[in-house]
């Protein structure tokens, strides 16, 4: 029982967190958790419906179609479509943001940081171009243009970028995607009242949308981003709220756009800005890592030491790490900002400022971020969060927890560096997997959640189940998060990999568990599974991989899992995604997905049983493939 | 001798009870598996509506004096009289439906598939942590209380 508060807080991976989080006298996510304990059965299954005034339709033993015929197929069909249509809209936000940004630091002849990223787009969309940020410039325009496109003109750059085997069948399956901005208005559209009623037809437009996501909205974020802010490098970073120095004014940054601190970061370890911090009392500035952006950060951390203080937690660790006290300023430009932090801010005096307005927080300050005054608006933020610092540290009493989380976790790990590490080819890996060294690989990604067992709790039990069977994870998303808090991805956690595993893993110093960060590293984790597939000369269905987004938490996981389904990759779910009141829903994605593009989804909120499902499909690939 | 109460002021008419009533009876199942999409899951509890009184749930209230073991000739409506609660025994149930016609609150029912049964609360006794319904319910417009008799 939360001495503070007449509830209990609900179950953590992660023992340190969650006694730090049971004994706080502010109110979290995970407080929240029981009085949200009582479900409504329709809401989990999906058939519901609130398209109209005639409704709030429900399918019930007595009523099997809403007032306007529609049936709980139908109904569980639209619902879905909508939340993989708002699911895309966010990630092609931040492509549409990031490609925008590049081509401006390109126009303005900014740095450019990661020259073998540039190199690889530029051989990728077959720009000869030696000037770099000419280069650059041209790579966005690609990008952008394709964004733009009206949902009837296909974009061009998926098939410079999918794997051929991949792309002749979606050709084939007729859900190749037209502009990315515009599929998610005709998704939108489909779904409205009275429109579209066609299950099949509404899954297939998921699908698209899944492609269009992926490779937008993932796969070329990630590697936009690596051209302007440089590319990831392996190596052994800090973790948990133990990254947080009081000596510093420090920033807790949260969303998904990185680029948007670009400027921000590097201007905050310049001697005029310290000079301005140590002014005050403090040190200087640190940056303190939250939500998927924080993972970026991380993950690009080689470039970042004197600025970035580590990586502190997942989304649902965001209330904990600013009940500390010791942040003085939340930076936010995207999801996962939780409303939650809103009145712990204002109890601790945290000066809020938002970036961009999709995540307008409501106490927030708006300071949209406009490139051409980034200098002035770094230098504004940057005096309103020493105005902060001044205020609030004399009369906050801290609440650390230094010995949360860990030093050793192995990060910046990405489909560049590791197969550097591999000495520049796959074929040491997949040699181990030919030889069952590695029995195979299993991408953990997506969310984190306080369903299915609490705070990463299923995330934690599966990884741990799958790398005793041998089985190399790599994981991206605040999964991560919770992963990394708990000590998996140090190297010391091979001992807990099966013997096989654990032997590779202790010759090579590595963690059985490999972090290649936020969610939008699910398109680093394509790249690796095209670029394997592609070194032994198969489809992606054959390769012995297996998707699992355990605790997945929203709309953006939904057209994660989408392309996941597409790539035809099984995916594993803790929770159902609403369409369980769908007899066709579930006949689609469990079986049929399998004829159409080689996908299939397991739901199983049970560590042990998943992972054994998991294991099966892992071992009858290898059988298939004679290995 | 414990009994469902109900306080109909705060029943939103949200069904929960009705999913977590077939739930309950419904073997292995879960809100996420429920079948609600067929006839033959019966719930044994319902919620009435009218304009001028709004919501009013209707539950079995396993009477002091039961007209539905009162008017059963066969005994397959049985009041325990330990837990207080009526039990129904299918198998000796003669399908007469006097009980149906004698529940004062019309909570009883014959079952919709085949008509040889009687749809019946009991009170999710194997349960150890009580009626599904009750849990289910996100506005506590039902709860169990103890009652003197």
């Amino acid at each position: 029982m939360n001495s503070n508060f007449n509830c209990k807080t609900c179950a953590s991976a992660d023992q340190k967190l969650e006694t730090f989080i049971s004994n706080l006298s502010q109110e979290t996510s995970h407080h929240r958790m029981e009085g949200q304990s009582v479900k409504c059965g329709f809401g989990l299954q999906g058939i519901c419906c609130r398209l109209c005034s005639n409704g709030p339709c429900r399918i019930t033993p007595n009523a099997q179609k809403g007032v306007c015929g529609a049936t709980a197929d139908t109904i569980v069909a639209r619902n879905f479509l909508r939340a993989v249509s708002a699911g895309s809209g966010c990630y092609i936000h931040i492509v549409e943001n990031t490609a925008r940004l590049l081509k401006k630091t390109a126009e303005s002849n900014g740095v450019l940081k990661g020259k073998q990223a540039l190199a690889k787009l530029a051989s990728l969309f077959e720009i000869d171009e030696s000037d770099e940020h000419i280069c650059a410039g041209k790579i966005a325009d690609l990008v952008l243009a394709d964004l733009y496109k009206p949902d009837y003109v296909k974009m061009e750059l998926v098939e410079k970028m999918a794997y051929k085997p991949r792309f002749d069948r979606w050709k084939e399956l007729g859900i190749l995607p037209g502009g990315a901005k515009s599929e998610v208005f005709t998704g939108v559209v489909k779904t409205s009242t009275n429109l579209n009623s066609d299950p099949v037809d509404m899954y297939l437009n998921c699908l698209k949308l899944g492609i269009s996501t992926g490779l937008y909205g993932l796969t070329l974020t990630n590697l936009l981003n690596d051209i302007m802010l440089g590319e990831p490098s392996i190596r052994l970073a800090s973790v948990g709220l133990r990254v947080i120095d009081t000596d510093y004014i420090n920033i807790m940054i949260t969303g998904h756009q990185h680029a948007m601190f670009a400027y921000l970061q590097d201007r905050l370890i310049e001697d005029d800005v310290i000079a301005k911090a140590k002014a005050v009392g403090a040190k200087g500035f640190k940056l303190v890592g939250c939500t998927c952006v924080g993972q970026d950060l991380q993950l690009r951390g080689e470039h970042y030491q004197k600025i970035f203080n580590g990586h502190a937690g997942n989304n649902f660790t965001s209330e904990a790490i600013l009940a500390t006290g010791a942040i003085d300023a939340v930076l936010s430009e995207f999801n996962c900002t939780l409303p939650g932090i809103e009145p712990i801010c204002d109890e601790l005096k945290i000066k809020q400022i938002c970036l961009d307005d999709v995540s307008k927080k409501a106490n927030a300050e708006m300071k949209p971020f406009v490139f051409e005054e980034k200098e002035n608006q770094s230098n504004e933020i940057i005096d309103s969060i020493i105005e902060s610092y001044q205020t609030r540290r004399g009369e906050i009493t801290l609440n650390m927890l230094p010995d949360h989380g860990n030093d050793d976790t192995l990060t910046g790990v990405s489909e560049g560096s590791l197969k550097s590490f591999l000495g520049g080819t796959w074929k040491p890996l997949i040699d181990l997997i030919v030889s069952g060294e590695i029995k195979g690989i299993a991408g953990i990604v997506g969310c984190s959640s306080l369903t299915a067992g609490g705070h990463d709790v299923l995330t934690v039990g599966l990884v741990k189940e799958l790398i005793a069977k041998d089985i190399l994870v790599l994981s991206a998303g605040c999964s991560s998060g919770g992963l990394e808090n708990v000590g998996l991805m140090s190297p010391s956690a091979a001992s807990l990999a099966g013997p096989k595993l654990r032997a590779v893993c202790e010759s090579l110093g590595i963690p059985p568990v490999l972090n290649f960060g936020p969610c939008l590293a699910i398109g680093r984790l394509e790249l690796v599974a095209t670029e394997l597939a592609e070194a032994i000369g198969i489809d992606l269905p054959q390769l012995p991989l297996v998707l699992s987004a355990p605790q997945w938490l929203e709309e953006q996981a939904l057209a994660d899992g989408a392309f996941g389904l597409a790539l035809g990759l099984p995916l594993h779910l803790g929770l159902p995604p609403f369409v369980t009141g769908s007899p066709v829903a579930v006949q689609v994605f469990t079986q049929d997905m399998l004829n159409l593009t080689g996908g299939q989804l397991i739901i199983d909120d049970n560590a042990q049983s998943a992972a054994n499902t998991l294991n099966e499909i892992i071992e009858k690939k290898r059988k298939e493939l004679n290995i | 001798m414990k009994r469902i109460i109900i306080d109909r002021e705060k029943c939103d008419g949200c069904l929960n009870c009705n999913v977590a009533c077939i739930s309950a009876h419904e073997e292995g199942s879960n809100f996420y598996t429920v079948n609600l999409g067929s006839v033959d899951s019966e719930t044994r509890n319902f919620i009435k509506f009218d304009a001028k009184t709004g919501y009013t749930p209707i539950f079995c209230r396993h009477c002091d004096e039961p007209e539905c073991v009162l008017s059963c000739m066969s005994g397959a409506m049985e009041k325990d009289p330990v837990t207080g609660h009526v039990k129904y025994d299918e198998s000796k149930c003669a399908a007469c439906y006097m009980c149906v016609m004698n529940c004062p609150f019309g909570v009883l029912k014959p079952d919709n598939k085949t008509r040889t049964k009687v749809i019946k609360c009991d009170f999710c006794e194997e349960k150890q942590d009580g009626p599904s319904c009750v849990k289910a319910c996100p506005k506590q417009a039902i709860e169990v209380k103890e009652v003197s008799r």
